[in-house]
């Protein structure tokens, strides 16, 4: 299977060039990566040193910040169609529950940075809008403690929900530096801690290369395909 | 070591890791820090049941012995070392095995000479590599493929200039050939 990479913060967002994101990523075992900084701190510089790095596919996305719900929708509306891969950053609830509510969103990263996780009704809206629910193990390496046995509760609770409404799941680590990646088996064995099933987490790490794969073929409108 | 009954032998794997950090890494430190996540994961409890010591460890490459039975669970504790001694750091698992001895010989690299960051690097269609040593036109050359002075009991590759000038695509992009 192809892993895949798909919540790297590079320059200006994290400390390191995409090229040097891909040699570390393929160093690891990764097959990808997908670049998607912050909306707010702007697009990643010196995409194009990244692809000479040969055996890595590197791909760039969006990680949406926004305050409110409208503003979330009129992103992703307007990114969608120059973006290979949409995020939301989320953590915040209404932002969760929004991101689940729009079909144009792709992933929902660290959706348990806040108080909250998904709960039952973003889960719902997540199943049928085909919002992937992203499993961010970053908070799990950097944290200690009590915040730490907050986030796996949380995480807890939340993948109940999702095996219950069978989301499609993706895991990573929201690398801002190499030092941040892990490899895949790393992840696995992380992930496997939270109670999450060995080919469950495989395949996680291997789901963001079939959406990217969606992403890149020229739709009309839903359902219809240029070819 | 005091002999046991074969039977009750509780079996080991060895973890041979490499530790990437941004300035030096002591081994102390390192073993502190691995104990300090392993009980803030799974508290004194399951640390009692990894049995996870650090063997050996030169400053990037080294040795961690645990129980065969957790071998996920000691990868999972690794994986969330994020800063050893206060630097940034992160250690990553190049394999797994049965003894010391394999697990040197296969994931160490056993050259005693590491290519370091500031040596040259030479891609060329011939061979690819670490320049180690130039004397004059004579050029001392670390291979990427270990394969490649097999045989000859030598761990470099010797070359001239005249190998390296010429092609397309020169070393790191300098023009003087080196």
């Amino acid at each position: 299977m192809k892993y895949y990479e798909c919540n790297l913060h590079a320059l200006p967002d994290g400390s390191d060039s995409p090229s040097r994101m891909a040699l570390a990523a393929k160093k690891l075992g990764y097959s990808g990566i997908i670049i998607s900084n912050h909306s707010s701190a702007g697009e990643a510089s010196g995409i194009d040193a990244a692809g000479l790095v040969r055996g890595i596919e590197v791909a760039i996305g969006v990680e949406i910040v926004a305050a409110d719900q409208r503003a979330l929708h009129a992103r992703a509306a307007s990114l969608r169609d120059r973006a290979d891969f949409l995020a939301v950053h989320g953590g915040d609830e209404r932002i969760n529950r929004a991101a689940c509510e729009d079909p144009n969103v792709d992933m929902l990263a660290h959706p348990h940075g806040g108080r909250t996780g998904i709960g039952v009704a973003a889960a719902k809206a997540a199943k049928d809008n085909q919002v992937a629910i992203c499993l961010d193990l970053g908070s799990m390496i950097n944290l200690r403690g009590g915040s730490r046995v907050r986030w796996m509760e949380m995480v807890r609770r939340d993948l109940d929900l999702i095996d219950k409404f069978d989301l499609r799941l993706m895991i990573s680590t929201s690398p801002r530096s190499h030092l941040d990646l892990r490899s895949p088996r790393d992840l696995v064995a992380l992930a496997s801690l939270l109670g999450v099933e060995r080919e469950l987490a495989l395949e996680a790490l291997a789901f963001p290369g079939s959406i990217l794969e969606l992403n890149r073929r020229r739709w009309a409108s839903v359902g219809v395909e240029v070819l | 070591m005091r002999s046991w009954l074969p039977v009750l032998r509780e079996r080991r794997r060895y973890f041979a890791i490499e530790v990437e950090a941004e300035g030096r890494v002591k081994r102390t430190d390192l073993a502190a820090e691995i104990r300090a996540a392993q009980t803030s994961l799974f508290g004194d409890l399951g640390a009692a049941r990894n049995r996870l010591r650090v063997i050996s460890f030169d400053g990037r490459f080294g040795i961690l012995r645990h129980s065969h039975e957790r071998k996920e669970e000691c990868r999972a504790l690794l994986a969330t070392v994020h800063s050893v001694g206060g630097v940034r750091a992160a250690i990553r698992v190049r394999g797994v095995s049965g003894t010391i001895k394999a697990a040197t010989e296969k994931y160490i690299p056993q050259s005693t000479l590491q290519p370091d960051e500031n040596v040259r690097r030479v891609d060329s269609g011939l061979v690819s590599g670490s320049v180690m040593r130039v004397h004059g036109r004579e050029i001392d050359l670390c291979p990427d493929d270990s394969k490649m002075t097999e045989g000859s009991g030598t761990r470099y590759v010797g070359l001239t200039s005249f190998d390296l000038c010429g092609e397309d695509t020169d070393a790191d992009g300098t023009s003087d050939g080196l």
